[in-house]
C-alpha cells in the first residue's frame, strides 16, 4: 500500500482508501478477540460444571466419565486416536474431492443444455433427500466393506451441495458481462473459464463449506456400517467398538476428535475461501467493514 | 459533413460515402407485445458524436444493442459499415460498448479488466499490457492499475470501463447512459474526459442519455425519442464549436439549445 501511495502523483484522491486497511486491521484484531474469547470462556465453564457435577453426584464412569478422565485416556491413547482421525480424514477428503470434480462438472454440463438440466436436476435433488444411512448397506454390498465403500458414501452425501451451488452460480452471471463477452466475440471456452466459473466461485465456495462437513459425516456413517476395523479403523469404527465395550472415556475422546476434525476442515475451507476471494468478494471481506 | 447523397442507392461496402451506421425504419417488438422501437431511422457518419435523448423506456438502449449486434429487430434494416450488425461484430470487431454501470469483473484488477477485449481477441500478453497501460494513462488511472474494482469510487470505475473500451481500439463507441449513476460533478468531469479522448482517438460515438444538458454538451447531433413506442420525434444539430470547454455550459447558445431539446421532449 505504501508503494502505491508513493507513485500516486496528483491525479487521485486515493490516499483515503490507501491508509484505511492498516487501521482496519488493528480494529479486526481487537474485535476478533471479542468474538473468540466468549465462546472459549463458555466452553471452559461448561467443562468445569460437568467435572464438578460428575464428581459431586458420583456418576459411574460407564454412564458419564468426567472430562479429566476423558482427557487422560485421550492422551494415553493419542497414537490410536490420531490413526483413526487420519483414516476418517483421508476417506472424507477423497469423497469430497470426487464430489468437487463431479459436482462442478455436472453443473457445467447442465448449464450448457436446458434439456439436460430439466432431465437431470430433479434426480440431483432426489439424491439429496435420500437418507444416506438407507443406501449405505447397498453400497457395502456392491463395493464390499472397506475404504472404497466409505469414500463412496462420503462422496454421495457431499455431492448435492456442490451441484446446486455451482449451478446457482453459473446461472447468475451478470447480464452485461455476458453481453460484453459476446460483443468482443469470446468463444465458448473463454466464456466458461474467464467469466462463468470465476463468477460462480463464491457460490462454489459456499457449497464446499457445506460439503466438507457432510463428507466427514458421510465417512463416519460409512465406517459405522462397513468400515475396516482393528488398528487402522476410522472414527466411525472406533465409536461403535468403544460403545459396545462400554469404554465411555474413549468413546467421548473419539467423539471430541470427530468434532475437532469437522471444525478444522471447516476452518481450512474458510481459509481457502479467504485466499481465493479475499481481494474481491463480499463474502470474504464482510468482517472488515 | 454534408455528404448525404448515399441514401437512395446501395453503395459498395468500404466506400467513404457510406455511413458508419445506417438504420432504416427499424421496428422492434418484444414477445410481450411491447413496441420498443417503431420506424426509427438513424444515419451516423464517421467522426460524428450523436446523442439519443429520451425518457426511460423509449427504446434507446435497445437500439444501441441492435447496432452492437447484440439484439435482433422485428422489421427494418440495420447496416454497420455496410454489414449486418452481427456480421460487423464478428468480422470487423471495431465496436466498443460502455454500459450503464461499469460492468467490471470484480475478481480482476483494473489492469486485468482493461486488457480483457484484447485478451479475448488473442492479442499477445506484452502487446495487450502495453495497450492497457496507454488506455489507463489516457483516463488518468495509471496509479490504480493494480487495485480491484471494489476499492474504487463509482466515477473511477466508470473511467476504468472507458479505458477498457479505449484499449479495444474501436472506431465506433456505443455508450448506454454511462454516467447515469454518478454524481453531477463527477459526470461533468467525465463528460470533459470523453470529449478529450474522442478528439484524440477519433471515435465515432452514439451516446444514449436522458440528460439534456449532457446531450447538448457532448454531441454535434441530437435525436429526440418518444416513449412507447420509441419514435424519433426530432433531430437537432448542435452547432457549438469543439473543443468544448466547461465554459460552454454558461453560453447563451448552449442555454438556447437545451431549451429547445426540453421543449421537444414534452
Amino acid at each position: 500500500m505504501a508503494a502505491k501511495t508513493d507513485e500516486q502523483g496528483v491525479t487521485l484522491a486515493a490516499p483515503s482508501f490507501a491508509s484505511a486497511p492498516s487501521s482496519a486491521r488493528r480494529i479486526t484484531l481487537a474485535s476478533r478477540l471479542q468474538t473468540v474469547a466468549p465462546p472459549i470462556v463458555a466452553f471452559g465453564l461448561l467443562i468445569g460444571a460437568w467435572e464438578v457435577f460428575v464428581r459431586w453426584q458420583q456418576i459411574p464412569v460407564y454412564l458419564l466419565p468426567p472430562p479429566s478422565t476423558v482427557m487422560t485416556v485421550a492422551f494415553a491413547r493419542w497414537g490410536d486416536l490420531l490413526t483413526s482421525v487420519s483414516t476418517t480424514f483421508t476417506a472424507a477428503l477423497a469423497g469430497l474431492g470426487m464430489s468437487i470434480i463431479v459436482g462442478i462438472t455436472a453443473a457445467l454440463v447442465m448449464s450448457q443444455n436446458k434439456l439436460l438440466e430439466r432431465s437431470l436436476y430433479p434426480y440431483a435433488v432426489t439424491l439429496q433427500t435420500i437418507p444416506i444411512i438407507a443406501v449405505a448397506p447397498l453400497i457395502i454390498i456392491w463395493f464390499g466393506a472397506g475404504t472404497p465403500a466409505v469414500i463412496i458414501i462420503a462422496f454421495l452425501i457431499s455431492l448435492f451441495p456442490m451441484i446446486s451451488n455451482t449451478a446457482a452460480g453459473l446461472t447468475s452471471t451478470d447480464h452485461n458481462l455476458i453481453s460484453m463477452f459476446e460483443l468482443y466475440n469470446a468463444n465458448w471456452w473463454q466464456r466458461i473459464v474467464k467469466l462463468k466459473l470465476p463468477f460462480a466461485l463464491p457460490y462454489i465456495m459456499t457449497g464446499l463449506r457445506t460439503s466438507s462437513g457432510l463428507a466427514i459425516i458421510g465417512a463416519i456413517v460409512g465406517e459405522f456400517v462397513g468400515g475396516i476395523g482393528g488398528q487402522r479403523g476410522g472414527l466411525g469404527y472406533v465409536l461403535t467398538a468403544a460403545a459396545i465395550r462400554l469404554d465411555m472415556p474413549y468413546l467421548f475422546a473419539a467423539a471430541f476428535a470427530s468434532a475437532l476434525l469437522g471444525i478444522s476442515i471447516f476452518m481450512v475451507v474458510s481459509l481457502i475461501q479467504k485466499l481465493l476471494l479475499g481481494h474481491w468478494h463480499e463474502s470474504a471481506i464482510a468482517r472488515e467493514g | 459533413m454534408s455528404t448525404t447523397k448515399a441514401a437512395a442507392t446501395d453503395p459498395s461496402p468500404g466506400s467513404p460515402t457510406i455511413p458508419l451506421i445506417d438504420a432504416d425504419r427499424v421496428t422492434k417488438v418484444y414477445k410481450s407485445g411491447t413496441i420498443a422501437l417503431e420506424n426509427v431511422s438513424l444515419r451516423v457518419r464517421e467522426g460524428e458524436f450523436v446523442c439519443l435523448v429520451g425518457p426511460s423506456g423509449c427504446g434507446k438502449s435497445t437500439l444501441l444493442r441492435v447496432i452492437a449486434g447484440l439484439g435482433s429487430i422485428t422489421s427494418g434494416k440495420v447496416l454497420v459499415k455496410g454489414l449486418p450488425p452481427d456480421r460487423a461484430r464478428r468480422e470487423l470487431a471495431d465496436t466498443a460498448f460502455v454500459f450503464q454501470d461499469a460492468t467490471l469483473m470484480p475478481w480482476r484488477n483494473v489492469m486485468g479488466n482493461v486488457e480483457l477485449p484484447l485478451e479475448l481477441r488473442g492479442v499477445s500478453r506484452v502487446e495487450r499490457r502495453q495497450a492497457a497501460k496507454e488506455a489507463l494513462e489516457l483516463v488518468g488511472l495509471s496509479a490504480v492499475a493494480k487495485s480491484y474494482p471494489r476499492e474504487l469510487s463509482g466515477g473511477m470505475r466508470m473511467r476504468v470501463s472507458l479505458a477498457r473500451a479505449l484499449a479495444a481500439r474501436p472506431r465506433l463507441l456505443l455508450m448506454d447512459e454511462p454516467f447515469g449513476a454518478v454524481d453531477e460533478i463527477t459526470r461533468q468531469h467525465l463528460n470533459g474526459e470523453v470529449l478529450r479522448i474522442c478528439a484524440l482517438a477519433g471515435w465515432t460515438v452514439v451516446f444514449v442519455t436522458h440528460n439534456v444538458f449532457e446531450a447538448v454538451y457532448l454531441s454535434n447531433r441530437i435525436l429526440v425519442l418518444s416513449r412507447q413506442p420509441g419514435r424519433v420525434v426530432a433531430e437537432l444539430a448542435v452547432e457549438l464549436p469543439y473543443p468544448r470547454l466547461p465554459e460552454v455550459r454558461t453560453s447563451a447558445a448552449y442555454g438556447h439549445l437545451v431549451g429547445q431539446v426540453i421543449q421537444l421532449l414534452n
